[in-house]
Protein backbone atom coordinates (compact mmCIF):
# COMPACT_ATOMS: atom_id res chain seq x y z
CA UNK A 1 0.00 0.00 0.00
CA UNK A 2 1.11 3.53 -0.73
CA UNK A 3 2.72 5.60 2.05
CA UNK A 4 -0.03 8.23 1.94
CA UNK A 5 -3.30 7.00 0.56
CA UNK A 6 -6.43 9.07 -0.11
CA UNK A 7 -9.33 6.66 -0.58
CA UNK A 8 -12.72 7.74 -1.97
CA UNK A 9 -12.64 10.96 0.01
CA UNK A 10 -15.42 13.46 -0.56
CA UNK A 11 -16.50 16.64 1.19
CA UNK A 12 -19.40 19.03 1.27
CA UNK A 13 -20.05 22.12 3.31
CA UNK A 14 -23.40 23.25 4.66
CA UNK A 15 -23.99 26.97 4.79
CA UNK A 16 -27.41 28.48 5.46
CA UNK A 17 -29.03 25.13 4.86
CA UNK A 18 -27.52 24.80 1.39
CA UNK A 19 -25.28 21.82 0.80
CA UNK A 20 -22.29 22.60 -1.43
CA UNK A 21 -20.24 19.74 -2.74
CA UNK A 22 -16.54 20.65 -2.61
CA UNK A 23 -14.92 17.32 -3.42
CA UNK A 24 -16.43 14.51 -5.41
CA UNK A 25 -15.18 11.13 -4.18
CA UNK A 26 -11.56 10.91 -5.27
CA UNK A 27 -8.59 8.68 -4.59
CA UNK A 28 -4.85 9.26 -4.82
CA UNK A 29 -1.78 7.38 -3.68
CA UNK A 30 1.45 9.17 -2.83
CA UNK A 31 4.75 7.36 -2.32
CA UNK A 32 7.23 7.98 0.45
CA UNK A 33 9.54 10.85 -0.48
CA UNK A 34 7.39 11.95 -3.39
CA UNK A 35 6.60 15.60 -4.06
CA UNK A 36 3.13 16.01 -5.52
CA UNK A 37 1.70 19.35 -6.56
CA UNK A 38 -2.04 20.03 -6.53
CA UNK A 39 -2.85 22.31 -9.43
CA UNK A 40 -6.25 23.81 -10.10
CA UNK A 41 -8.34 26.95 -10.26
CA UNK A 42 -8.63 29.03 -7.08
CA UNK A 43 -11.33 27.84 -4.73
CA UNK A 44 -11.70 24.46 -6.42
CA UNK A 45 -11.20 22.41 -3.28
CA UNK A 46 -7.55 21.37 -3.64
CA UNK A 47 -6.66 23.20 -0.43
CA UNK A 48 -9.59 21.53 1.32
CA UNK A 49 -8.25 18.11 0.33
CA UNK A 50 -4.78 18.98 1.59
CA UNK A 51 -6.23 20.29 4.87
CA UNK A 52 -8.08 16.99 5.23
CA UNK A 53 -4.73 15.20 4.94
CA UNK A 54 -3.46 17.53 7.65
CA UNK A 55 -6.42 16.74 9.90
CA UNK A 56 -7.51 20.40 9.80
CA UNK A 57 -10.78 19.46 8.05
CA UNK A 58 -12.80 16.45 9.06
CA UNK A 59 -13.00 13.45 6.74
CA UNK A 60 -16.63 12.38 6.72
CA UNK A 61 -16.63 10.10 3.70
CA UNK A 62 -13.78 7.87 2.65
CA UNK A 63 -10.49 7.71 4.52
CA UNK A 64 -6.91 8.89 4.41
CA UNK A 65 -4.18 6.57 5.61
CA UNK A 66 -0.53 7.13 6.43
CA UNK A 67 1.59 4.00 6.48
CA UNK A 68 -1.65 1.99 6.47
CA UNK A 69 -3.13 3.72 9.53
CA UNK A 70 -6.21 5.96 9.21
CA UNK A 71 -5.43 9.59 10.00
CA UNK A 72 -7.35 11.68 12.52
CA UNK A 73 -6.91 15.09 14.15
CA UNK A 74 -3.83 17.18 13.35
CA UNK A 75 -0.50 16.19 14.85
CA UNK A 76 3.23 16.43 14.34
CA UNK A 77 3.26 13.78 11.58
CA UNK A 78 1.73 16.24 9.12
CA UNK A 79 3.47 19.62 9.07
CA UNK A 80 1.79 22.55 7.40
CA UNK A 81 3.09 25.73 5.77
CA UNK A 82 0.44 28.38 5.07
CA UNK A 83 0.24 31.05 2.40
CA UNK A 84 -0.07 33.79 5.00
CA UNK A 85 3.16 34.07 6.92
CA UNK A 86 2.41 32.15 10.09
CA UNK A 87 5.77 32.81 11.72
CA UNK A 88 5.07 33.94 15.29
CA UNK A 89 5.88 37.65 15.74
CA UNK A 90 6.62 37.36 19.48
CA UNK A 91 9.45 34.93 18.85
CA UNK A 92 12.78 35.41 17.14
CA UNK A 93 13.69 33.46 14.01
CA UNK A 94 15.45 30.92 16.19
CA UNK A 95 12.56 30.78 18.66
CA UNK A 96 10.17 30.10 15.79
CA UNK A 97 12.24 27.29 14.34
CA UNK A 98 12.66 25.69 17.77
CA UNK A 99 8.95 26.06 18.58
CA UNK A 100 7.78 22.51 17.83
CA UNK A 101 10.85 20.99 19.46
CA UNK A 102 9.95 22.16 22.95
CA UNK A 103 7.13 19.62 23.06
CA UNK A 104 9.49 16.75 22.28
CA UNK A 105 10.45 14.68 25.28
CA UNK A 106 12.48 12.22 23.22
CA UNK A 107 15.23 14.76 22.46
CA UNK A 108 17.91 16.24 24.69
CA UNK A 109 18.40 20.00 24.77
CA UNK A 110 21.66 19.61 22.89
CA UNK A 111 19.88 17.68 20.15
CA UNK A 112 17.18 20.34 19.97
CA UNK A 113 19.77 23.07 19.55
CA UNK A 114 21.55 21.05 16.88
CA UNK A 115 18.31 20.52 14.94
CA UNK A 116 17.43 24.22 15.19
CA UNK A 117 20.89 25.22 13.94
CA UNK A 118 20.68 22.74 11.09
CA UNK A 119 17.43 24.17 9.71
CA UNK A 120 18.43 27.74 10.45
CA UNK A 121 21.39 27.02 8.18
CA UNK A 122 19.36 25.12 5.57
CA UNK A 123 17.06 28.08 4.89
CA UNK A 124 19.98 30.51 5.04
CA UNK A 125 18.80 32.54 8.02
CA UNK A 126 21.75 32.06 10.38
CA UNK A 127 22.55 35.77 10.26
CA UNK A 128 18.97 36.62 11.26
CA UNK A 129 18.62 34.06 14.07
CA UNK A 130 18.00 36.63 16.79
CA UNK A 131 15.76 38.98 14.79
CA UNK A 132 12.04 39.20 15.41
CA UNK A 133 10.05 38.20 12.37
CA UNK A 134 8.55 41.62 11.67
CA UNK A 135 12.05 42.89 10.96
CA UNK A 136 12.57 40.47 8.07
CA UNK A 137 10.99 40.24 4.62
CA UNK A 138 7.99 38.13 3.63
CA UNK A 139 10.22 35.66 1.82
CA UNK A 140 12.36 35.23 4.92
CA UNK A 141 9.29 34.79 7.09
CA UNK A 142 8.11 32.01 4.82
CA UNK A 143 11.53 30.37 5.09
CA UNK A 144 11.16 30.56 8.88
CA UNK A 145 7.80 28.78 8.59
CA UNK A 146 9.29 26.10 6.34
CA UNK A 147 12.28 25.57 8.66
CA UNK A 148 9.99 25.45 11.69
CA UNK A 149 7.85 22.77 10.05
CA UNK A 150 10.84 20.70 8.91
CA UNK A 151 12.47 20.94 12.34
CA UNK A 152 9.57 19.07 13.88
CA UNK A 153 10.33 16.25 11.40
CA UNK A 154 6.89 15.53 9.95
CA UNK A 155 6.21 12.42 7.85
CA UNK A 156 4.32 14.56 5.37
CA UNK A 157 4.92 18.19 4.49
CA UNK A 158 1.82 20.12 3.41
CA UNK A 159 2.31 23.45 1.67
CA UNK A 160 -0.64 25.69 0.85
CA UNK A 161 0.45 28.12 -1.88
CA UNK A 162 3.41 29.06 0.32
CA UNK A 163 4.99 31.33 -2.29
CA UNK A 164 1.73 32.82 -3.58
CA UNK A 165 2.14 36.17 -1.85
CA UNK A 166 5.79 36.67 -2.81
CA UNK A 167 7.23 38.71 -5.66
CA UNK A 168 8.40 36.79 -8.73
CA UNK A 169 12.14 36.93 -7.97
CA UNK A 170 11.76 35.86 -4.36
CA UNK A 171 9.40 33.12 -5.45
CA UNK A 172 11.97 31.73 -7.89
CA UNK A 173 14.63 31.84 -5.20
CA UNK A 174 12.44 29.98 -2.73
CA UNK A 175 11.42 27.41 -5.32
CA UNK A 176 15.10 26.62 -5.90
CA UNK A 177 15.68 26.48 -2.17
CA UNK A 178 12.75 24.11 -1.73
CA UNK A 179 14.13 21.83 -4.46
CA UNK A 180 17.43 21.76 -2.61
CA UNK A 181 15.75 21.02 0.70
CA UNK A 182 13.64 18.32 -0.88
CA UNK A 183 16.73 16.65 -2.29
CA UNK A 184 18.37 16.66 1.14
CA UNK A 185 15.31 15.67 3.17
CA UNK A 186 13.31 13.46 0.78
CA UNK A 187 10.11 14.55 2.49
CA UNK A 188 6.78 13.33 1.22
CA UNK A 189 5.22 16.62 0.17
CA UNK A 190 1.90 17.95 -1.07
CA UNK A 191 2.28 21.41 -2.56
CA UNK A 192 -0.85 23.34 -3.53
CA UNK A 193 -0.51 26.00 -6.22
CA UNK A 194 -2.36 27.58 -9.11
CA UNK A 195 0.89 28.47 -10.92
CA UNK A 196 1.45 25.96 -13.73
CA UNK A 197 5.23 26.50 -13.98
CA UNK A 198 5.67 26.19 -10.24
CA UNK A 199 3.64 22.99 -10.24
CA UNK A 200 5.84 21.44 -12.95
CA UNK A 201 9.17 22.69 -11.66
CA UNK A 202 8.77 21.31 -8.15
CA UNK A 203 6.85 18.11 -8.72
CA UNK A 204 7.45 14.47 -9.29
CA UNK A 205 3.78 14.35 -10.22
CA UNK A 206 1.25 17.10 -10.91
CA UNK A 207 -2.34 16.39 -9.93
CA UNK A 208 -4.72 18.58 -11.93
CA UNK A 209 -8.06 19.36 -10.32
CA UNK A 210 -11.31 20.37 -11.98
CA UNK A 211 -13.36 23.38 -10.92
CA UNK A 212 -15.60 22.92 -7.90
CA UNK A 213 -16.73 20.33 -7.02
CA UNK A 214 -13.18 19.09 -7.41
CA UNK A 215 -12.29 15.87 -9.09
CA UNK A 216 -8.92 14.78 -10.41
CA UNK A 217 -8.75 15.59 -14.12
CA UNK A 218 -5.38 14.00 -14.70
CA UNK A 219 -2.14 13.11 -13.02
CA UNK A 220 0.96 14.07 -14.99
CA UNK A 221 4.18 12.24 -14.21
CA UNK A 222 6.78 14.98 -14.42
CA UNK A 223 9.65 12.77 -13.23
CA UNK A 224 9.22 10.58 -16.32
CA UNK A 225 9.51 13.56 -18.65
CA UNK A 226 11.95 15.87 -16.90
CA UNK A 227 13.88 13.61 -14.56
CA UNK A 228 14.58 14.49 -10.97
CA UNK A 229 17.33 17.05 -11.55
CA UNK A 230 15.66 20.45 -11.47
CA UNK A 231 17.06 23.92 -11.80
CA UNK A 232 16.11 27.32 -13.13
CA UNK A 233 17.52 26.52 -16.61
CA UNK A 234 15.01 23.71 -16.94
CA UNK A 235 12.24 26.26 -17.35
CA UNK A 236 13.59 27.16 -20.79
CA UNK A 237 13.88 23.57 -22.03
CA UNK A 238 11.59 22.27 -24.76
CA UNK A 239 10.43 19.37 -22.59
CA UNK A 240 9.38 21.75 -19.81
CA UNK A 241 7.58 24.07 -22.20
CA UNK A 242 5.70 21.25 -23.91
CA UNK A 243 4.57 19.95 -20.53
CA UNK A 244 3.46 23.44 -19.61
CA UNK A 245 1.42 23.73 -22.81
CA UNK A 246 -0.12 20.33 -22.31
CA UNK A 247 -1.18 21.12 -18.76
CA UNK A 248 -2.35 24.61 -19.61
CA UNK A 249 -4.53 23.18 -22.38
CA UNK A 250 -6.11 20.73 -19.95
CA UNK A 251 -6.86 23.58 -17.58
CA UNK A 252 -8.15 25.86 -20.33
CA UNK A 253 -10.62 23.23 -21.52
CA UNK A 254 -11.74 22.70 -17.92
CA UNK A 255 -12.24 26.44 -17.35
CA UNK A 256 -14.35 26.69 -20.49
CA UNK A 257 -16.44 23.71 -19.40
CA UNK A 258 -16.93 25.13 -15.92
CA UNK A 259 -17.94 28.52 -17.26
CA UNK A 260 -20.44 26.97 -19.67
CA UNK A 261 -21.92 24.88 -16.88
CA UNK A 262 -22.17 27.98 -14.71
CA UNK A 263 -23.88 30.01 -17.42
CA UNK A 264 -26.27 27.18 -18.19
CA UNK A 265 -27.06 27.05 -14.50
CA UNK A 266 -27.63 30.80 -14.37
CA UNK A 267 -30.16 30.61 -17.24
CA UNK B 1 8.07 76.16 9.15
CA UNK B 2 4.68 75.08 7.87
CA UNK B 3 2.58 73.60 10.63
CA UNK B 4 -0.58 72.65 8.78
CA UNK B 5 0.56 69.84 6.52
CA UNK B 6 -2.22 67.45 5.62
CA UNK B 7 -1.79 64.00 7.26
CA UNK B 8 1.93 64.33 7.84
CA UNK B 9 3.92 63.95 11.04
CA UNK B 10 5.84 66.72 12.82
CA UNK B 11 9.19 66.68 14.65
CA UNK B 12 8.82 65.50 18.24
CA UNK B 13 10.06 68.82 19.62
CA UNK B 14 7.45 70.75 17.64
CA UNK B 15 4.73 68.46 18.92
CA UNK B 16 5.90 69.01 22.50
CA UNK B 17 5.92 72.79 22.07
CA UNK B 18 2.43 72.71 20.53
CA UNK B 19 1.16 70.53 23.38
CA UNK B 20 2.50 72.94 26.01
CA UNK B 21 1.18 75.93 24.06
CA UNK B 22 -2.29 74.40 24.03
CA UNK B 23 -2.14 73.79 27.77
CA UNK B 24 -0.95 77.32 28.54
CA UNK B 25 -3.56 78.85 26.24
CA UNK B 26 -6.21 77.03 28.24
CA UNK B 27 -4.71 78.13 31.57
CA UNK B 28 -4.34 81.71 30.30
CA UNK B 29 -7.97 81.90 29.16
CA UNK B 30 -9.06 80.48 32.51
CA UNK B 31 -6.92 82.95 34.43
CA UNK B 32 -8.19 85.95 32.45
CA UNK B 33 -11.80 84.89 32.90
CA UNK B 34 -11.25 84.41 36.64
CA UNK B 35 -9.67 87.83 37.23
CA UNK B 36 -12.11 89.67 34.96
CA UNK B 37 -14.69 89.63 37.74
CA UNK B 38 -17.39 88.24 35.45
CA UNK B 39 -17.58 85.09 37.53
CA UNK B 40 -17.35 85.06 41.31
CA UNK B 41 -14.18 83.43 42.71
CA UNK B 42 -16.19 80.85 44.67
CA UNK B 43 -17.36 79.52 41.29
CA UNK B 44 -14.20 80.04 39.30
CA UNK B 45 -10.96 80.50 41.26
CA UNK B 46 -7.76 81.32 39.37
CA UNK B 47 -5.47 78.46 38.29
CA UNK B 48 -2.95 79.59 40.90
CA UNK B 49 -5.58 79.41 43.67
CA UNK B 50 -6.15 75.79 42.64
CA UNK B 51 -2.41 75.11 42.81
CA UNK B 52 -2.29 76.62 46.31
CA UNK B 53 -5.34 74.58 47.33
CA UNK B 54 -3.57 71.52 45.97
CA UNK B 55 -0.71 72.17 48.38
CA UNK B 56 -3.13 72.80 51.28
CA UNK B 57 -4.83 69.45 50.66
CA UNK B 58 -1.55 67.76 51.52
CA UNK B 59 -0.57 70.00 54.46
CA UNK B 60 -3.95 70.65 56.12
CA UNK B 61 -5.28 67.14 55.73
CA UNK B 62 -3.84 63.78 54.87
CA UNK B 63 -4.67 63.90 51.16
CA UNK B 64 -1.77 61.60 50.28
CA UNK B 65 -3.43 58.98 52.46
CA UNK B 66 -6.73 59.45 50.63
CA UNK B 67 -5.00 59.08 47.27
CA UNK B 68 -3.31 55.92 48.52
CA UNK B 69 -6.65 54.52 49.67
CA UNK B 70 -8.26 55.30 46.31
CA UNK B 71 -5.39 53.76 44.35
CA UNK B 72 -5.58 50.70 46.61
CA UNK B 73 -9.30 50.28 45.91
CA UNK B 74 -8.84 50.67 42.17
CA UNK B 75 -6.04 48.13 42.02
CA UNK B 76 -7.75 45.62 44.32
CA UNK B 77 -10.89 45.64 42.18
CA UNK B 78 -8.95 45.79 38.92
CA UNK B 79 -6.74 42.84 39.87
CA UNK B 80 -9.80 40.85 40.88
CA UNK B 81 -11.37 41.60 37.48
CA UNK B 82 -8.26 40.69 35.54
CA UNK B 83 -7.47 37.38 37.24
CA UNK B 84 -10.98 36.13 36.49
CA UNK B 85 -11.65 37.84 33.15
CA UNK B 86 -8.44 36.81 31.37
CA UNK B 87 -8.70 33.03 31.82
CA UNK B 88 -12.49 33.07 31.44
CA UNK B 89 -12.30 35.22 28.30
CA UNK B 90 -9.76 32.80 26.87
CA UNK B 91 -12.11 29.89 27.59
CA UNK B 92 -15.02 31.77 25.99
CA UNK B 93 -13.17 32.19 22.74
CA UNK B 94 -11.61 28.72 22.79
CA UNK B 95 -14.74 26.72 23.50
CA UNK B 96 -17.89 27.79 21.74
CA UNK B 97 -20.00 26.17 24.48
CA UNK B 98 -18.53 28.46 27.14
CA UNK B 99 -19.02 31.48 24.90
CA UNK B 100 -22.59 30.55 24.01
CA UNK B 101 -23.46 30.00 27.67
CA UNK B 102 -21.98 33.27 28.94
CA UNK B 103 -22.40 35.84 26.16
CA UNK B 104 -26.13 36.67 26.53
CA UNK B 105 -25.83 37.11 30.29
CA UNK B 106 -22.60 39.12 30.05
CA UNK B 107 -24.09 41.35 27.36
CA UNK B 108 -27.07 42.04 29.59
CA UNK B 109 -25.03 42.91 32.68
CA UNK B 110 -22.64 44.96 30.60
CA UNK B 111 -25.40 47.36 29.65
CA UNK B 112 -26.52 47.99 33.23
CA UNK B 113 -25.34 51.46 34.31
CA UNK B 114 -23.00 50.93 37.23
CA UNK B 115 -24.35 53.89 39.28
CA UNK B 116 -27.75 52.18 39.24
CA UNK B 117 -26.18 49.18 40.94
CA UNK B 118 -24.62 51.18 43.78
CA UNK B 119 -27.69 51.13 46.08
CA UNK B 120 -28.06 47.38 45.62
CA UNK B 121 -24.39 46.76 46.22
CA UNK B 122 -24.52 48.84 49.41
CA UNK B 123 -27.49 46.78 50.63
CA UNK B 124 -25.46 43.64 49.95
CA UNK B 125 -22.02 44.68 51.07
CA UNK B 126 -22.62 47.60 53.44
CA UNK B 127 -20.65 50.85 53.30
CA UNK B 128 -17.23 49.27 53.90
CA UNK B 129 -14.47 48.47 51.43
CA UNK B 130 -16.31 45.47 49.99
CA UNK B 131 -19.06 47.55 48.40
CA UNK B 132 -16.57 49.89 46.71
CA UNK B 133 -14.63 47.00 45.27
CA UNK B 134 -17.88 45.39 44.18
CA UNK B 135 -18.89 48.55 42.29
CA UNK B 136 -15.55 48.75 40.47
CA UNK B 137 -15.58 45.04 39.77
CA UNK B 138 -19.09 45.18 38.31
CA UNK B 139 -18.06 48.10 36.15
CA UNK B 140 -14.97 46.47 34.68
CA UNK B 141 -15.23 42.69 34.86
CA UNK B 142 -17.95 42.13 32.28
CA UNK B 143 -16.48 44.62 29.82
CA UNK B 144 -13.04 43.14 30.20
CA UNK B 145 -14.36 39.61 29.78
CA UNK B 146 -15.73 40.40 26.33
CA UNK B 147 -12.64 42.39 25.34
CA UNK B 148 -10.33 39.50 26.27
CA UNK B 149 -12.62 37.05 24.50
CA UNK B 150 -12.47 39.19 21.34
CA UNK B 151 -8.70 39.71 21.58
CA UNK B 152 -8.06 35.98 21.83
CA UNK B 153 -10.63 35.21 19.13
CA UNK B 154 -8.74 37.46 16.73
CA UNK B 155 -5.55 35.36 16.95
CA UNK B 156 -5.11 34.10 13.35
CA UNK B 157 -6.36 30.57 12.73
CA UNK B 158 -3.06 29.76 11.00
CA UNK B 159 -1.18 30.32 14.26
CA UNK B 160 -3.37 27.80 16.05
CA UNK B 161 -3.28 25.31 13.17
CA UNK B 162 0.50 25.66 12.95
CA UNK B 163 0.58 24.83 16.66
CA UNK B 164 -1.37 21.61 16.16
CA UNK B 165 0.80 20.48 13.25
CA UNK B 166 3.92 21.24 15.31
CA UNK B 167 2.72 18.83 17.97
CA UNK B 168 1.28 21.22 20.59
CA UNK B 169 -1.75 20.19 22.65
CA UNK B 170 -4.81 22.43 23.13
CA UNK B 171 -3.52 23.60 26.45
CA UNK B 172 -0.03 24.27 25.07
CA UNK B 173 -1.58 26.23 22.18
CA UNK B 174 -3.49 28.42 24.65
CA UNK B 175 -0.37 29.04 26.73
CA UNK B 176 2.28 29.29 24.02
CA UNK B 177 0.37 30.73 21.05
CA UNK B 178 -2.97 32.36 21.88
CA UNK B 179 -1.80 34.14 25.04
CA UNK B 180 1.41 35.65 23.62
CA UNK B 181 -0.34 36.50 20.34
CA UNK B 182 -3.20 38.30 22.08
CA UNK B 183 -1.21 39.81 24.94
CA UNK B 184 -0.35 43.18 23.35
CA UNK B 185 -4.05 43.84 22.69
CA UNK B 186 -5.07 42.52 26.10
CA UNK B 187 -2.62 44.85 27.86
CA UNK B 188 -3.97 47.75 25.83
CA UNK B 189 -7.49 46.88 26.93
CA UNK B 190 -6.35 46.58 30.55
CA UNK B 191 -5.04 50.11 30.33
CA UNK B 192 -8.38 51.39 29.05
CA UNK B 193 -10.35 49.40 31.62
CA UNK B 194 -8.23 50.71 34.45
CA UNK B 195 -9.28 54.22 33.39
CA UNK B 196 -12.94 53.28 33.81
CA UNK B 197 -12.14 52.04 37.31
CA UNK B 198 -11.40 55.62 38.34
CA UNK B 199 -14.77 56.84 37.09
CA UNK B 200 -16.63 54.23 39.09
CA UNK B 201 -14.41 54.74 42.11
CA UNK B 202 -15.33 58.40 42.44
CA UNK B 203 -19.03 57.52 42.17
CA UNK B 204 -18.62 54.88 44.87
CA UNK B 205 -16.65 57.22 47.12
CA UNK B 206 -19.12 60.08 46.72
CA UNK B 207 -22.09 57.90 47.60
CA UNK B 208 -20.70 56.11 50.61
CA UNK B 209 -17.19 56.58 51.93
CA UNK B 210 -15.29 58.21 54.75
CA UNK B 211 -11.99 58.27 52.90
CA UNK B 212 -10.56 58.46 49.39
CA UNK B 213 -10.28 61.18 46.77
CA UNK B 214 -14.00 61.11 45.90
CA UNK B 215 -14.97 61.52 49.52
CA UNK B 216 -12.57 64.47 49.95
CA UNK B 217 -13.96 66.25 46.91
CA UNK B 218 -17.52 65.66 48.01
CA UNK B 219 -17.04 66.82 51.61
CA UNK B 220 -15.16 70.01 50.57
CA UNK B 221 -18.06 70.84 48.26
CA UNK B 222 -20.21 71.37 51.34
CA UNK B 223 -18.03 74.33 52.34
CA UNK B 224 -17.91 75.61 48.75
CA UNK B 225 -14.13 75.23 48.78
CA UNK B 226 -14.07 75.38 45.01
CA UNK B 227 -10.24 75.59 44.66
CA UNK B 228 -9.89 72.42 46.77
CA UNK B 229 -12.62 70.64 44.82
CA UNK B 230 -10.85 71.49 41.57
CA UNK B 231 -7.51 70.49 43.04
CA UNK B 232 -8.99 67.10 43.94
CA UNK B 233 -10.16 66.62 40.36
CA UNK B 234 -6.72 67.58 39.09
CA UNK B 235 -5.20 65.00 41.44
CA UNK B 236 -7.32 62.26 39.82
CA UNK B 237 -6.18 63.47 36.41
CA UNK B 238 -2.53 63.30 37.45
CA UNK B 239 -2.84 59.79 38.88
CA UNK B 240 -4.66 58.69 35.71
CA UNK B 241 -2.06 60.24 33.45
CA UNK B 242 0.82 58.63 35.35
CA UNK B 243 -0.83 55.20 35.31
CA UNK B 244 -1.58 55.48 31.62
CA UNK B 245 1.99 56.48 30.82
CA UNK B 246 3.33 53.61 32.92
CA UNK B 247 1.15 51.18 30.97
CA UNK B 248 2.27 52.62 27.65
CA UNK B 249 5.90 52.42 28.71
CA UNK B 250 5.50 48.79 29.79
CA UNK B 251 3.72 48.03 26.53
CA UNK B 252 6.59 49.47 24.51
CA UNK B 253 9.13 47.53 26.53
CA UNK B 254 7.37 44.16 26.65
CA UNK B 255 6.21 44.15 23.06
CA UNK B 256 9.30 45.59 21.48
CA UNK B 257 8.99 43.04 18.68
CA UNK B 258 5.92 44.86 17.39
CA UNK B 259 7.97 47.89 16.51
CA UNK B 260 9.15 48.01 12.95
Amino acid sequence: MAFLSIQSVSKSFRTDGVETEVLTPLSLDIDRGELVTFLGPSGCGKTTLMRMVGGLESVEAGRITLDGVTLGPPDRRRGMVFQSYAAFPWLTVRGNIAFGLKYRTDLTNAEKTAITDRYLDMVGLKAFADQYTNRISGGMRQRVAIARTLASDPDVLLMDEPFGALDALTREHLQQQLLGINEAEQKTTIFVTHDVEEAILLAHRVVIFSARPAQILSVVDIGAGLGTQRDEALRQSAAFQSLRHEIQDTIRVEYARAREAEEAHAV
Amino acid sequence: MRLLVFRTGLPRRTELILGLAGLFAFLGAWHLTAISGLIKPQFLPTPWAVVEAFGRLFTDRNFAGDIAISIGRVWAAFTLSVVIAVPLGLMMSSYRAVGAALEPFVDFVRYLPVPALVPLLIIWFGVGEASKIAVLWMGTFFQLLLLVSDDTKRVPGEYVESGFTLGASQWQIMRDIIMPAALPNIVDNLRITLGWCWTYLIIAEIVAASSGVGHVIWSLRRFVKTPEVMAGIVAIGIVGLLTDQAFRYAHRRWFRYQRR
